[in-house]
């Protein structure tokens, strides 16, 4: 007997053998206006569909788990009598109410079609790997660090063997200048070259010649090296990407597939971040990049994740008014109050309530560069940055077309340590005011 | 001629000739190193700051004070501070007053001071770093008995007036500096904060309330504040590392 339920898994198939996938690959339409505009916000907040993402059948996988227990009845039952006994018969033909997502498609409705109406299918499941499940199933938690299982002499061996390992690689590239240099290119006013990620700080007051005080951000490049060079063809997008790495970090707490990328590059990286480049700028992977790369008066853009807040109402996560703490308000102060009109009839999507806040990755633009200093690789940028104390922090030339002129004949493709320049330790903006100088006058 | 030779011992036989004790040379120098002042912006507050922020700051901070000499004083001492006004007539500002608080941290670290001009009672506060301050002279160096003197405000005028041609008291470098054990008169209440409370622990003023009052406002002690570890911030081996850092650097 063919139930509903077959025909739209047979539907379903049908769709996905129609190269389905197509119909997703459509052209962009055009850039919306600004970022207050009805295109830019539907674009925004459109709801994004995975590939993989299937409706979930009947012929789930009906093999481990604690519902196969169940017997299917689906949902609360009626109650029986205390004498009545309804042992876990034969799986009633009732549809459970949620059933796993199905893996593979081929397997999953190749089962559903073969499978007798009324009987679950065990489909095959996917080759296991260490540490992953072919279906969802409750967590198992069962976390050992890497030297749980070790002995002592062998845990101080891997930790010495590895910083020894890993000193050498990045040694052997500590002067990219001096061996297979890449070609270097003259910059040109359209090319875009990497950035830098670097670790905040803290923040600190500057002065300026006229003596006006601004505050400033401290970023401090730690380690920062080119990990892989990903060209056009290959990440199929218009520019050619380069991966930079951050500050160094333990290798032991990753799987080896994470660890892969890090196979030729050196020591594991805390951030790995692409930067889109153009082709005269591409460096070799390996290079070391400091801070020297900016220069003071250039602008810039710092993009990190925000601080997060956790779960937060309406008020502070959108800045909503609230209602008055008096004046006969019944259990009402900070709640959203109206969420939508009557003729709408429903509630728009993107509609501002509370949720999950902070914790997501925010840009500040146009930042200016105060001060660097080369020995300990600082860069002072102006204003606040997102992010707390401590956390990594993704550093590029502005994007903003008043800054243009500002940062013309950066060091391109980068600074390079071992090259000719020999920079002084400390390299000031024109107008800051330096601790050297006596103290401002107004003649 | 000595008479030494004829001194009989209690025993009876001739005396040993004891020489005069050594007289005990108190050397004011050595006592005027050894009493320390590390300003207390120098010392970095309990935190998760890496402590290389800390030593970049301080190096700004000591490269500030080679150029610009900034005296010590503590709160309670009368200041003359000289900026650099663009707005007035020969561009300088001169003004005098007592140094009530001192808050903030490195190259931000302030100090607010306090005089009454034509009874009106004045509070400016200034950064310690800020380049355009000319000179800061000490014109009366000592303390009191509490480390903010924000209770000025509610107090008599009296005890906030100071002259503004005031001349700086005199004063040798070795002497310890004084504790002004003055209890100030407050105006009637209402306070601009309930200064008897002792949240604010306030030994400077001579409360002139009923004790009835005074009783109630021991209500709000809080007796197992100063035994809670989690909030003992110890730092006595840190001032050590930073005198030693901050007086090589500024000797050199």
């Amino acid at each position: 007997m063919l139930t509903h339920d077959h025909v739209f898994g047979l539907v379903w198939e049908f769709l996905l053998t129609f190269e389905y996938t197509a119909f997703r690959r459509r052209e962009r339409g055009p850039e919306p206006s600004f970022r207050g505009s009805t295109e830019s916000f539907q674009r925004r907040t459109r709801r994004r569909r995975k590939p993989a993402e299937a409706p979930p059948t009947v012929a789930g996988l009906g093999a481990a788990g604690p519902w196969a227990k169940s017997g299917g009845r689906g949902g609360p039952g009626p109650c029986r009598s205390p004498g009545v006994t309804a042992g876990p018969a034969a799986p009633s033909p009732r549809r459970r109410l949620w059933s796993p997502p199905s893996p593979p498609f081929g397997e999953a409705s190749g089962c559903s079609l073969l499978a007798a109406p009324g009987k679950f299918a065990c489909a095959k499941a996917p080759p296991l790997e260490r540490g992953q499940l072919g279906f969802v199933v409750r967590h198992i938690n069962s976390t050992t660090w890497w030297h749980e299982h070790l002995s002592e002499e062998n845990v101080q061996f891997l930790k010495k063997t590895t910083a020894e390992e890993y000193k050498a690689q990045t040694d052997s590239k500590l002067c990219p200048l001096k061996d297979e240099p890449w070609p270097l290119n003259e910059w040109k006013p359209d090319s875009i070259r990497v950035g830098v990620v670097a670790v905040k700080l803290g923040m600190m007051p500057i002065w300026t010649k006229s003596g006006k005080k601004h505050a400033v951000t401290l970023l401090k490049v730690q380690d920062c090296h080119v990990l892989r060079y990903v060209s056009k063809e290959e990440s199929g997008g218009k520019t050619s990407k380069l991966l930079v790495g951050g500050k160094n970090a333990s290798p032991f707490s990753k799987s080896e597939s994470a660890m892969e990328i890090f196979k030729e590059a050196g020591p594991r990286k805390q951030k790995v971040t692409t930067f889109n480049v153009t082709d005269d700028a591409i460096i070799k992977p390996g290079t070391p990049l400091y801070a020297a790369h900016f220069r003071p008066g250039q602008f810039v853009d710092v993009t990190a994740k925000t601080i997060g807040k956790g779960f937060q109402g309406v008020m502070k996560r959108w800045g909503f008014k609230g209602q008055p703490a008096t004046h006969g308000q019944t259990k009402t102060h900070r709640r959203p109050g109206a969420i939508s009109t009557n003729k709408a009839a429903k509630v728009y999507r993107g509609k501002k309530m509370p949720g999950k806040m902070g914790n997501i990755y925010r840009t500040s633009f146009g930042l200016k560069v105060w001060r660097i200093n080369t020995k300990h690789d600082i860069i002072y940028v102006n204003g606040s940055v997102p992010g707390h104390t401590n956390c990594l922090v993704k550093v590029k030339d502005s994007k903003l077309p008043t800054y243009k002129d500002c940062n013309k004949n950066p060091p391109f493709p980068t600074f390079f340590a071992d090259g000719d320049e020999k920079l002084p330790e400390d390299l000031y903006d024109e107008e800051i005011f330096q601790f050297t100088d006596p103290s401002v006058t107004y003649a | 001629f000595s008479s030494s030779g004829y001194r009989i011992n209690s025993d009876g036989k001739p005396a040993k000739f004891q020489p005069p004790p050594k007289p005990v040379i108190i050397d004011k120098q050595k006592q005027r190193e050894e009493r320390r002042f590390l300003s207390p912006e120098f010392i970095p507050p309990r935190g998760r700051t890496d402590p290389l922020k800390f030593y970049i700051e301080r190096k700004d901070m000591i490269q500030r004070r080679k150029v610009f000499n900034i005296p010590e004083f503590y709160v309670g001492s009368v200041l003359a501070v000289t900026t650099a006004d663009p707005y007035a007539n020969e561009k300088s500002n001169r003004f005098v007053g007592i140094c009530i608080q001192r808050g903030g941290k490195g190259l931000g670290a302030t100090f607010v001071l306090r005089n009454v001009i034509e009874d009106q009672g004045v509070e400016i506060c200034y950064e310690l770093y800020n380049p355009r301050i000319q000179a800061i002279e000490v014109l009366k160096l000592e303390k009191r008995l509490d480390d903010n003197l924000m209770y000025l405000r509610d107090a008599l005028p009296e005890y906030s007036t100071f002259d503004m041609n005031m001349k700086p008291v005199s004063r040798l470098d070795s002497e310890e500096i004084p504790v002004n054990k003055l209890q100030v008169r407050m105006k009637p209440k209402p306070w601009s904060k309930r200064w008897e409370r002792p949240k604010y622990n306030i030994k400077g003023i001579k409360f002139e309330l009923p004790e009835k009052k005074m009783k109630e406002a021991q209500k709000w002690s809080q007796p197992w504040l100063e035994f809670d570890m989690l909030r003992e911030y110890d730092t006595s081996k840190i001032e050590e590392k930073i005198w030693k850092e901050v007086s090589e650097a500024l000797q050199k």
